[in-house]
């Protein structure tokens, strides 16, 4: 009897832990012509600095993200604090990344793998073949889909990432403002699973693009 | 012409790079000491500084600048105004934190880090002691400035500083560049501009 309770306990677990994410208003995934996203960050000789206000756990830090582009889809991000103390600097790169140096409390394998995350998501350049689907089309922006990532389009740009895992919001990237050459200088992260947000406005004065 | 260029490399190289530091006599090391002791007078001071934060990947340093006040015993306002306003204020056993007019108060009682940093600083301002059961202390004189190393010897500090050094003006003595070098090699210039050594500070500079 008890075999059989257990069983069924890992069963409904397993089911419930499975269940598909469904994009709102929806009514299904579409075939569509290639589309290259997120085109931000692809330029070698750029190199980024953001202001940036993180709150994760009830802590404000203040301070710098800079983001230099290495090559495709591999970017070096170094997050530091006003004082000038370095939190992160990791590459991301395609298949992992290269942690160069984590502030001792933060140096935590789960909390490097969610920053990698945050920074790979927000820098990545992906192509997609496929897009949502909504009832009443004239009513929505193109949403694409790679993945386990919805790009929202709003005027050929792409506007919000939103990424899913285990049928629920795990991350959200909301592009706000852009500058004359289409580089975002407005971002906000949202961590949907952990108390995080990192707030990004560009310092056009000390970026390079 | 690979030998061409080595003997340019040989002949030229020593003109291109930093004067490297080196370890000052024992003569040296007490006229240094004796000029400290002119820094443990200084009751307040105030000045800009530039803060120039080196990463290995990047081109340029990330720069912001702002002003710091300082009064002994206890006090200690340290404002960024570019590219962005940030004003915290060590008194009191607290920081208070403006930020751009959103306030937060920290008690430094919880942070030992922050207690450090504020007595760093004002110990470096005033050429103070240095607690050398903390930090190794090597002088050292870089052209005609004096110089002083600063080796965390503790654990704990060792994990976010690799050392600290603090150059000294050759005219007058007083700390004009602090360097912070973390584990990675990466480090924070701070340099002090403008000083003015015992001059009166209004209180409310250290009100938030």
């Amino acid at each position: 009897m008890s075999r059989f309770l257990t069983c069924n306990f890992f069963l409904l677990f397993f089911f419930v832990s499975c269940g598909t994410y469904q994009y709102p208003n929806a009514s299904g995934i579409r075939g569509s012509a290639p589309k290259e996203l997120n085109n931000y960050y692809i330029d070698t000789a750029q190199t980024l600095v953001y202001r940036a206000k993180l709150d994760a756990f009830k802590k404000h830090i203040n301070g710098s993200l800079l983001v230099k582009t290495l090559g495709r889809n591999e970017h070096r991000v170094a997050l530091v604090s006003d004082f000038g103390q370095t939190l992160f600097d990791v590459s991301v790169l395609p298949d992992g990344y290269e942690l160069h140096y984590a502030m001792h409390d933060l140096n935590r394998r789960m909390i490097v793998k969610e920053v990698v995350n945050i920074f790979r998501t927000m820098t990545e350049q992906r192509y997609a073949t496929s897009a949502v689907m909504f009832a009443n089309q004239q009513h929505y922006y193109p949403v694409y889909v790679v993945d386990n990532c919805y790009y929202v389009i709003k005027e050929r740009r792409v506007e919000r990432i939103q990424q899913i895992k285990g049928a629920k919001e795990h991350l959200t990237i909301l592009y706000s403002e852009w500058s004359e050459e289409d580089m975002p200088t407005s971002i906000v992260a949202e961590h949907k699973k952990f108390p995080l947000t990192i707030a990004l406005t560009l310092d056009v004065d000390q970026s390079t693009f | 012409m690979k030998n061409k260029l080595l003997y340019f490399l040989v002949l030229w190289l020593p003109f291109c790079g930093w004067a490297q530091p080196r370890e000052m006599t024992a003569n040296e090391r007490a006229s240094f000491q004796k000029s400290l002791q002119q820094l443990v007078e200084i009751k307040t001071i105030s000045a800009d500084f530039v803060q120039y934060k080196h990463l290995s990947f990047m081109k340029n340093p990330v720069e912001s600048s702002g002003k710091l006040y300082l009064a002994h015993p206890d006090k200690l306002s340290w404002a960024y105004t570019a590219p962005f306003q940030y004003k915290m204020v060590f008194k009191d056993n607290k920081i208070y934190i403006d930020d751009q007019g959103k306030k937060q108060t920290i008690d430094m009682g919880n942070s030992k880090q922050f207690q450090k940093i504020s007595a760093l600083v004002s110990s470096s301002m005033r050429g103070g002691k240095y607690d050398e059961k903390e930090f190794a202390v090597a002088y050292l004189k870089q052209g005609k400035a004096d110089m002083l190393r600063l080796t965390p010897k503790l654990a704990g500090a060792k994990k976010y500083i690799k050392e600290i050094v603090l150059l000294f003006s050759p005219t007058d003595k007083h700390v004009e560049e602090v360097k912070l070098v973390e584990p990675s090699d990466d480090y924070t210039r701070f340099v002090i501009k403008n000083r003015k050594v015992n001059a009166t500070i209004d209180e409310s500079i250290f009100n938030l």
